[in-house]
């Protein structure tokens, strides 16, 4: 029972760890002998369908 | 070496020495620096992060990051969250002193997944796929018995639909109100013992992070 109880820990731990929290979008600042030359947004996501779909949702 | 974040911070004080302190914008974000080529699917590495989230929540209160944002120095962290930075502030300086707590909860009858060969198109079997997630419902005396003992507890609550099988509340707790939440939950399993639940927290702020938008 004991077992049990810390499977059930470290899963609601690792599930609140990969899909809770704020996402943060990917930028980059392309450089050349640090002069910033070009920034880009990206918003690159990866997850499974049904976060992605609970996601936009919001 | 990168530094994966975990989470963003009013005081340095609250994030060392139990993780890297990178500054942004006059808050903190809390990180574990790796090895450039050490992939972040790594199960002892994912194992390390969750501690130390632990860890620094007993510390203080902070805005939880979702896994997988990884920067290779402040300048990038600067970069990619300042904007952020005044409304996480304003989060951090409103919930100091409450953590979110979830109680997760079956449904009493879990929607059915559609079946994907009833569907022509692969956006529509994705949008049925959503709106089966949004129509579990759970038992409602037990609801009703969460509305009069648990939520009374919590300074704002909200319930979302995350699967076809269970619906979630997700709470804002004062610190000093968690033995009470806990007794509450033990009180709902005596009461509901055949209702699979599971009250779990503290949490930094997660749901809640979406809070102040600007």
């Amino acid at each position: 029972m004991a077992d049990q109880s810390q499977e059930i820990t470290l899963l609601e731990t690792l599930d609140h760890l990969l899909d809770r929290g704020v996402v943060i979008a990917g930028e980059a600042v392309i450089s050349i002998g640090d002069v910033d030359l070009l920034y880009l947004g990206l918003n690159v996501v990866l997850a499974n369908v049904d976060a992605l779909a609970r996601t936009s949702q919001k | 070496m990168k530094s994966v974040v975990i989470g963003a911070h009013l005081q340095r004080d609250d994030v060392e020495p139990i993780a890297v302190a990178i500054p942004v914008s006059g808050l903190f974000l809390s990180a574990v620096a790796i090895a450039d080529d050490r992939p972040l699917g790594d199960r002892d590495l994912l194992l390390q992060v969750a501690d130390v989230r632990a860890r620094l929540l007993d510390r203080a209160t902070f805005v939880a990051i979702r896994y997988g944002f990884a920067v290779h120095d402040a300048r990038e962290a600067e970069t990619k969250c300042a904007s952020r930075a005044p409304q996480w502030r304003a989060l951090l300086l409103a919930h100091r002193d409450e953590v979110e707590m979830t109680l997760k909860v079956a449904a009493s009858a879990p929607a059915p997944r559609p079946d994907r060969h009833d569907f022509t198109s692969g956006a529509d079997y994705l949008r049925a796929l959503h709106a089966s997630a949004s129509t579990a419902d759970i038992d409602q005396e037990f609801r009703e018995a969460v509305e009069g003992t648990i939520v009374p507890l919590a300074t704002s609550h909200r319930w979302s639909h995350r699967d076809r099988s269970s619906l979630e509340l997700s709470m804002l707790v004062p610190r000093s109100d968690l033995e009470k939440m806990r007794a509450a939950g033990e009180k709902l399993r005596s009461q509901f013992p055949k209702v699979p639940f599971l009250l779990s927290g503290p949490w930094p702020l997660e749901v809640f992070a979406d809070d102040h938008q600007q």
